[in-house]
């Protein structure tokens, strides 16, 4: 048996964050990674959106982690009869800038842990905790699928949706099925010369009436996506695994969805679908709309011994399904807690309970998990008006979404206090924005503890 | 470890034995079949108006059949460390 000071279950997206700070802290830190590798167990879109670099960890900012596509600009389509009847690409920066970086989960979060190792954390790979050690309630440490006892003094959970910890732990309960959504996604190899060509540094998004048979009802689900990556597109779309009331045959229709979308649409048809060729299928849920159900949102995120971060916690973006931003921003706020809890030796449930302040009080966290303009999109159904579909769209992936009342608010809200924190900040930033997308060009990144991905 | 594949969803391996990391309680299943409806790897059926898993050669983990299974007759765990779904890809 042995003992740390924090251990962290998870070397997804926020687990290695925690771990980097807490290491870096001085503290004794174990990182614990079911998977061989940390990341190749983690299915996402993938493109994080840049507030999550500019006011995410200093030391992502100033690293070169492996990105695969800036992303400067959202295309919507709007989609009838197989055809193209409108286009919306209001939502725009110009590069360097952009409006998120798309990325491989498997060498972003081996990259992200290596930072973490490098700091002093110890990682375990092939490790499953498997149920938390118990002591009159308090979360003492964790045991493994080998049988062993990793007992700690504050344990990060960031093991993701599916993590049983905290409901062993009796903190929280399993998320309601109308959280969660179930996403597919397919990945395309593509020559870089035509991703350049077809897409350039773009997005695209196909919406449509649910008649069309291309995705989810309006607002029960994710419409078709194509994300794109250096030598690659990742198409993807999901649906809630409740809609309507009812739970729906979604092995039949997601893989339905996207049949239609190949066959009937144009732009796939002609454009795209002769330059690609299909390379992997995966998926997984994700709690997207924990936020807006209340018994959801209300679930515990600390406890006596406990910090619960990222989708563990349920800090999806309910508008957009981004998570990572709040992996990286809750991650820095347990580990900041933690320390100020282990340098008072005191990690009882009332020390630890400044996470929940600062998880409210952060410019972006509580405020992306409750933001209604997708759910909202369900009035589209009833009114089966494409007036109406065209105007919320522009206001949730179109210019409408840096509106005060919208993105706007955080934003504001989050340079404000980075300013205050270093008037300099702003600087770093355009100097990051540089850098990755010089990355990117040369196509040049830190070097990987375990080699990426082979392509060909 | 031994490695596998699917033709159906490529670019993903399944490495090792992970054992039965999911299963189903027949004494509280209702035979409802909603793990059936959310599972895209097919891992289960119905059998005699029970559930029962016929295989996780293609399951990803990703736990939906845990999550609408209201009865509490799916039983869900993670693979032991190492096994199980991995991608380059994800
Ligand atoms: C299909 C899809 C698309 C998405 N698209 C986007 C997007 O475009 N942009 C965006 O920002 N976000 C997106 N997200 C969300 C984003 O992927 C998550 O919010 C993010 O990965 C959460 O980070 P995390 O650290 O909380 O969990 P994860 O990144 O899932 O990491 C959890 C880690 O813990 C490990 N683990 C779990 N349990 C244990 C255990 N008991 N013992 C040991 N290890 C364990 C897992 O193997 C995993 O490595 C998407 C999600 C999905 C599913
Ligand atoms: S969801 Fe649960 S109760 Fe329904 S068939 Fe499956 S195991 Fe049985
Ligand atoms: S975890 Fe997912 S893939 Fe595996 S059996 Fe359950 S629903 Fe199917």
């Amino acid at each position: 048996m042995e003992i740390c000071d924090v251990l962290v279950v998870g070397a997804g997206f926020g687990g290695p964050v925690a771990a980097r700070k807490c290491a870096e802290a001085g503290l004794d830190t174990v990182l614990l990674e079911r998977a061989a590798v940390p990341g190749e167990k983690v299915v996402s879109g993938l493109v994080i959106p840049f507030y999550g670099f500019t006011f995410g960890p200093d030391f992502i900012r100033e690293g070169n982690p492996p990105i695969e596509r800036p992303i400067c600009k959202v295309v919507n389509r709007f989609v009838r009869h197989g055809e193209i009847y409108a286009t919306d690409s209001t939502l725009r920066v110009p590069k360097p800038l952009v409006l998120g970086y798309a990325a491989y989960c498997k060498p972003f979060c081996t990259w992200l842990a290596d930072r973490a190792v490098e700091a002093g954390a110890e990682l375990r790979t092939s490790t499953t905790a498997v149920e938390p050690i118990l002591e009159k309630g308090a979360v003492r440490g964790v045991v493994t699928d080998r049988g062993e006892e990793i007992r700690c003094k504050v344990l990060i959970d960031a093991g993701g949706t599916q993590n049983r910890l905290a409901i062993q732990a009796g903190l929280r309960r399993k998320y309601l099925p109308e959280a969660l959504e179930l996403y597919m996604i397919w990945d395309f190899e593509m020559a870089k010369e035509d991703v350049d060509e077809t897409f350039g540094l773009s997005m695209e998004f196909f919406h449509a009436l649910p008649e069309e048979g291309i995705g989810a009802p309006l607002g029960y689900g994710s419409t078709l996506y194509i994300f794109t990556y250096r030598e690659s597109i990742h198409p993807g779309l999901g649906q809630f695994l409740v809609t309507r009331g009812e739970i729906p045959n979604l092995a039949g229709l997601l893989p339905r969805y996207f049949d239609n979308f190949q066959e009937k649409v144009t732009r796939w048809r002609r454009d795209i679908a002769p330059k690609a060729r299909l390379r992997a299928v995966t998926w997984d849920v994700c709690p997207i709309y924990a936020g807006l159900i209340p018994e959801t949102r209300n679930m515990p995120i600390c406890g006596d011994g406990i910090l619960v971060i990222g989708d563990a916690a349920g800090f999806e973006a309910s508008a957009f399904g981004d998570g990572v931003p709040s992996a990286w921003f809750s991650a820095e706020l347990a580990a900041d807690v933690a320390i100020e809890a282990l340098r008072r030796g005191d990690t009882s449930r009332s020390a630890l309970a400044a996470y929940e302040d600062k998880v409210r009080e952060h410019p972006y966290i509580t405020w992306i998990i409750t933001d209604w303009r997708r759910w909202d999109l369900r009035k589209v159904l009833v009114s089966g008006s494409d007036t109406e579909l065209r105007r919320m769209i522009r206001d949730h992936w179109g210019i409408g979404a840096f509106r005060y009342r919208y993105s706007g608010r955080p934003l504001v809200k989050a340079l404000r206090e980075a300013m205050r924190r270093d008037p300099r900040a702003p600087l770093k930033w355009i100097e990051m924005f540089t850098r990755y997308y010089r990355n990117w060009e040369e196509n040049r990144f830190d070097p990987l503890s375990v080699p990426g991905k082979e392509t060909g | 470890m031994e490695i596998r594949t699917s033709d159906r969803f490529p670019g993903v391996e399944w490495v090792g034995d992970p054992g039965e990391f999911v299963r189903v309680d027949e004494s509280r299943c209702d035979g409802c079949a909603n793990c059936v409806r959310v599972c895209l790897a097919e891992c289960f059926e119905i059998k005699n108006k029970k559930a029962r898993v016929r295989s996780l050669a293609e399951c990803m983990e990703c736990a939906a059949c845990w999550y609408v299974c209201d009865k509490e007759a799916v039983i869900f765990s993670w693979p032991p460390g190492g096994t199980g779904f991995r991608t380059d890809w994800g």
